[in-house]
């Protein structure tokens, strides 16, 4: 009985932290969808968001969930800044170039961190207690981290369904040149998406860090780059909001596959779980690249 | 033998280069240093630079080529010489198999989904290895001690200085033959015009997956024997984390695009200002060497696209040396 305990509570666990991982998931693919970039540096920014909690935190004992405001304000005015030097010249450039160009900026911001935070790790504790369920504990931290990622995740939606800005956003990710026709700043949706999804990004790195209060460092984003890509290539890239159920789906297996490869004697589960989400991704690629939830 | 001209300002680099290490004392590792960056800016550029397409897992080659040299060096030392000549082969079996699984299942894909697919490649092998512990998992393989066993401890060290060192000069000798073959042959054109617009390549008759996968594979296939060369013979030891590591990916591309993409020389030049800078900030500012890169490739992408090597061909066009510059 004790391995479905087990089972139940990584379980658990999962939906939590998918909840955050598709939140971390969504910036990447509203840039994705908008600009048709993709963002290799998405790691740095979650790692800015994760120190702006830590900061705060130390420094002057605001509740993480506090610094949220606090981190998408950071991460809109970097969003802009860095549209308007570098991406705004990019935008009908290859591949190649934008891959690089956030590539770089990604591996810039790490390195500016290292320079002023050191590469050690660092971390805080809040402590505010836990639910209590039959066979586990959830710490309320994490909880919090849960519920807020959906209250924020549902504000986006109604905003993009609502607002008139919402809606051009949505016009331009369907037809650029439609969207132009029809007296759509073009230029103008492509920056604020840009800052929207940075912005995005460094909001959930405050959430991450009520998952692993004590793993920030400057270079932990380079997990969470590579967790997004299948989170976001399992929801479609593109999609935000099926990188936001990518995140949930993600979460659960990755939790749940743990716990079951677990059992096989002589090997290490934390790797093989990875190799399995990996896997999984290159099949997803091939056989349905448009995502498990996309439709055409 | 035309087409072989612009082989002269290359080679003339390398020679200058080698006379430079062997003479003045203290240089040869600096020298060593630089042509590894040269090495895996020239083999990567015949896939980057010649089809467009980025692979963010291109270490996955050297890694395979590093764990054939260190499974035969590892598992077969009592082969004795012969384990070595066993280390080369088991490399290129290693990266053809990589090369034959990617090339059919992540070539397919274009732009950055193929960018992420290479990601991915990379990262679910290197987590299968130290996942399922294969050759010794996340502990990796460490070579110096059984190597001295068997060979004595002065061959030894020759195997780890100047045999490692000799073979990675003369794979980057045949690594720019190769290259400047490739881009004056049909194979090159087509993929200049794959690299400008693969759809119209396709309907112009030209059988894209052939090139893309020849460019794929003779990329691959240099690379492993970098691998194999530069960190398993000289380094002797094989750790996943180490051959795996991204930022290796990232230097090449650097160095590519620093040069010039898809051009013989420019991979060259990039690697040697790359792996020259990249030593002396490495002794001026230890551990920053990134901070300084990072601006510099994204002021690269943003205002030098051509490279320094496109840049100099547009300059010096119709002049007696531009059929040099290639």
């Amino acid at each position: 009985m004790v391995i479905y305990e087990q089972l139940a509570s990584n379980l658990i666990y999962g939906m939590l932290l998918g909840g955050v991982y598709g939140l971390a998931t969504m910036g990447l693919s509203l840039i994705f969808g908008v600009l048709r970039v993709v963002n290799v540096g998405h790691g740095a920014f979650i790692m800015l968001g994760a120190f702006t909690a830590f900061w705060m935190f130390i420094l002057y004992s605001i509740p993480p969930l506090a610094s949220i405001v606090l981190a998408l304000v950071i991460g809109l005015a970097l969003g802009f800044v860095i549209f308007f030097i570098v991406m705004k010249r990019l935008i009908d450039a290859p591949e190649l170039s934008t891959l690089l160009a956030t590539f770089g900026i990604g591996i810039f911001i790490e390195e500016l961190a290292k320079f002023f935070w050191g590469p050690d790790y660092v971390g805080y504790s809040w402590n505010i207690g836990s639910i209590s369920l039959k066979f586990t504990e959830v710490p309320l931290t994490k909880f919090y981290a849960f519920v807020s990622s959906i209250i924020i995740a549902l504000v986006l939606y109604l905003w993009f369904q609502r607002t008139k800005l919402g809606k051009a956003i949505r016009a331009v990710v369907e037809d650029r040149e439609g969207a132009l026709s029809c007296g759509v700043n073009v230029n103008m949706i492509y920056a604020l998406s840009f800052a929207l999804g940075i912005g995005l990004t460094v909001l959930s790195g405050v959430l991450v860090t009520l998952f692993t209060p004590v793993g920030i460092n400057v270079y932990m984003g380079g997990d969470y780059t590579l967790k997004a890509f299948v989170i976001a290539v399992l929801g479609g890239l593109g999609s935000p909001w099926g990188a936001f159920f990518g995140g949930f789906i993600f979460g659960l297996l990755e939790n749940g596959s743990y716990t079951l490869l677990g059992l096989i004697p002589g090997v290490e589960p934390f790797g093989l779980t990875r190799f399995v989400s990996f896997a999984g991704l290159l099949l997803i690629l091939l056989l349905k690249p448009t995502g498990l939830l996309g439709g055409e | 033998m035309l087409k072989f001209k612009p082989l002269v300002p290359v080679f003339i680099i390398y020679i200058i280069l080698l006379l430079i290490g062997a003479t003045i004392p203290g240089m040869w590792q600096p020298i060593m240093f630089v042509m590894f960056y040269i090495a895996i800016g020239v083999a990567l550029n015949n896939f980057l630079g010649l089809t467009g397409y980025v692979d963010f897992g291109y270490v996955a080659f050297l890694a395979m080529g590093a764990y054939g040299m260190g499974v035969a060096l590892g598992y077969f030392t009592y082969l004795g010489t012969l384990a070595i000549a066993l280390g080369f082969v088991l490399a290129l079996v290693f990266s053809t198999i990589l090369c034959t699984v990617v090339g059919g299942v992540a070539l397919r894909l274009r732009g950055a989904y193929f960018a992420i697919a290479t990601i991915g490649v990379n990262e679910g092998l290197r987590y299968l290895i130290e996942g399922a512990r294969i050759w010794g998992g996340s502990e990796g393989i460490v070579l110096s001690g059984k190597l001295r066993q068997t060979f004595g401890p002065e061959f030894a060290n020759f195997l780890s200085t100047v045999f490692a060192d000799v073979c990675l000069i003369v794979v980057v000798f045949i690594a720019s033959i190769v290259t400047v073959y490739l881009i004056n042959s049909k194979i090159g054109y087509a993929l200049l015009a794959v690299r400008e617009d693969e759809d119209a390549a396709k309907i112009m008759g030209i059988n894209v997956t052939k090139y893309k996968l020849i460019a794929f594979f003779t990329s691959a296939t240099i690379g492993a024997l970098v691998g194999a060369s530069a960190w398993t013979l000289k380094l002797t030891y094989v750790f996943p984390e180490d051959v795996f590591f991204i930022h290796y990916t990232v230097e090449a591309i650097v160095i590519v695009m620093l040069g010039g993409a898809g051009t013989l020389l420019g991979p060259v030049i990039g690697g040697l200002l790359y792996g020259y800078l990249k030593y002396y900030l490495s002794v001026i500012l230890p551990g920053f060497q990134l901070l300084a890169f990072a601006p510099l490739l994204v002021l690269i992408v943003v205002a030098f696209p051509d490279g320094i090597v496109g840049y100099l061909k547009r300059k010096l066009r119709n002049t007696k040396v531009y059929e040099y510059i290639v």
